[in-house]
């Protein structure tokens, strides 16, 4: 094939394409009529053709120096790093507004009540150290299981946690105290820092409730100040721990910024059994000490027994 | 209760597709180390973007234009580049005047066409490999080089012909014509 002759040069493309079998019909046949004629093309051709089942042998060969299995062996463990590290989400429409919730293959990992979508999702980023994507369908199931929760329909939430974002070992103690506190049932901060040894920590018991990564799984909400104020919950959402104590069955006015003690039965210490909040000098002793419960259900779901003097069964608050 | 995370559908996807990914950067680099990190790199970028994937896309010409173009960045750095090159003539300067005869045939030739492909101008090399030996399809080339089917169909063709020029000592066996 001479680059003078137009015919080859023109030609030259379709037939390197029909060496490969990917010529058009039509181009296919312009070739067939030409290497007829004209010899040098015809050799071309076959070269090309030649060139081709050596091409095709290079698929089967191993490249020379090549062993993915190294290779391949280090990718499965940066993979496996990344997957730890990783966090789904999804931002949900709910009663309390717009919360995102987050889980990593361990677990929920965050519950954050958002201001803007924005702020929530790069609050995350921050967290996550970027190893985040959305994942509504891997944290809906959650998001569900809140919804029936807010509805009265479950008492509880036994989703795995992954505390990641708890800052400290002293936070995963309060933490872990505060998840004891049974549903429709709340104490004080001093008495969060009196369950983990701690009587004197109350200030950094809150700050770390504050800090709660997984709220409402962790109800922080069943935390309040020693004199029965709904102090503190994310930030200034009162209103959103007013409105999770009503969800419990705790009794608590519309706008009230306080429960009322003596609304509540009382289970003192360790007790198995709950009492009415004037039995004995109940009514004096510090909250701190004492467990509330927003009802005789709430106290005898777990386990607790009318107290056989002040007969909370024949004698109950009146609310 | 929340279950478990499910299997990952991603291990399937570096089971079935890493020892060809990791075998089309050992041509395209022409260094084995290269193409253990930029295999690794591909399916970790892979990984972090194949949530958003859509369900029906094609995984495989997916992850090759994700490995085509670490390739490319890859070779972006001037110095890299220079580097292969001169491995590629230190290679090719090696291979003798004359086709290699005898058993090991198969074997010589395909290490000299795989220094010829080594020598070939980026966009070519990558086209070629993408089209002979991974057998992908224009369009998917075209997404890989990030240009039309057409330009892609030009770089094999380009790389064919030049292939084709470096064997000067093609054999041919004539026949006979047939009118």
């Amino acid at each position: 094939m001479t680059d003078a002759n137009p015919t080859c040069r023109e030609i030259e493309r379709d037939l390197v394409a029909m060496a490969a079998g990917e010529a058009a019909p039509v181009a296919a046949r312009v070739v067939e009529r030409h290497v007829l004629r004209c010899r040098e093309c015809r050799d071309e051709l076959e070269r090309y053709r030649v060139l081709e089942g050596m091409v095709t042998d290079l698929r089967r060969e191993p490249v020379p120096g090549a062993d993915p299995a190294l290779s391949r062996a280090e990718l499965e463990s940066r993979l496996a790093d990344i997957r730890a590290r990783m966090v789904g989400y999804g931002i949900f429409s709910s009663p309390l507004g717009k919360i995102l919730i987050a889980r990593s293959e361990l677990g929920i990992s965050l519950v954050e009540y958002l201001e803007s979508e924005r702020a929530g999702t790069s609050y995350l980023a921050r967290l996550a150290g970027g190893e985040v994507r959305e994942d509504r369908a891997g944290v809906e199931m959650v998001y569900r299981e809140l919804l029936e929760y807010l509805d009265r329909r479950r008492t509880r939430l036994d989703w795995p946690l992954d505390l990641r974002w708890a800052g400290s070992d002293f936070q995963r103690r309060v933490l872990a105290a505060t998840a004891e506190l049974p549903y429709g049932a709340v104490t004080s901060y001093a008495g969060i820092a009196r369950r983990i040894g701690t009587p004197s920590a109350v200030r950094a018991v809150a700050q770390a409730l504050r800090r709660n990564p997984v709220p409402i799984v962790i109800p922080c909400h069943r935390v309040i100040g020693n004199g029965g104020d709904l102090v503190g919950y994310a930030g200034n959402k009162i209103s959103l721990k007013r409105t999770l104590l009503s969800v419990e069955g705790v009794p608590v006015a519309a706008r009230a910024r306080r429960i009322e003690r003596d609304h509540m039965y009382v289970r003192a210490g360790a007790d198995r059994e709950y009492c009415v909040p004037t039995c004995g000098s109940l009514s004096r002793q510090s909250l701190a000490g004492l467990t509330l419960f927003g009802s005789r259900d709430h106290a005898e779901s777990v386990g607790l027994t009318p107290c056989t003097s002040c007969r909370p069964d024949l004698h109950p608050v009146s609310v | 209760m929340v279950k478990g995370m499910t299997q990952d559908p991603f291990e399937a996807v570096v089971a079935t597709h890493h020892a060809e990914i990791h075998r089309y950067l050992v041509r395209t680099t022409s260094r084995a180390g290269d193409a253990d990190d930029l295999s690794q790199e591909t399916f970790v970028r892979a990984y972090r973007a194949y949530q958003a994937l859509p369900p029906d896309a094609n995984v495989r010409a997916w992850l090759f234009a994700i490995a085509t173009n670490l390739c490319r960045n890859y070779f972006r750095s001037e110095k890299r580049r220079r580097q292969a090159m001169a491995v590629a003539a230190a290679n090719a300067s090696e291979r003798g005047p004359v086709w290699p005869e005898g058993e090991a045939i198969a074997n010589q030739v395909g290490a000299r066409l795989d220094r010829i492909v080594a020598a070939l101008p980026l966009k070519q090399r990558l086209a070629f490999t993408l089209r002979k030996v991974h057998e992908l399809e224009y369009e998917a080339i075209a997404e890989s080089l990030q240009c039309s089917a057409e330009s892609a169909r030009a770089h094999v063709f380009q790389a064919l012909k030049k292939i084709r020029r470096e064997l000067h000592d093609l054999a041919v066996v004539h026949a006979e014509p047939q009118s």
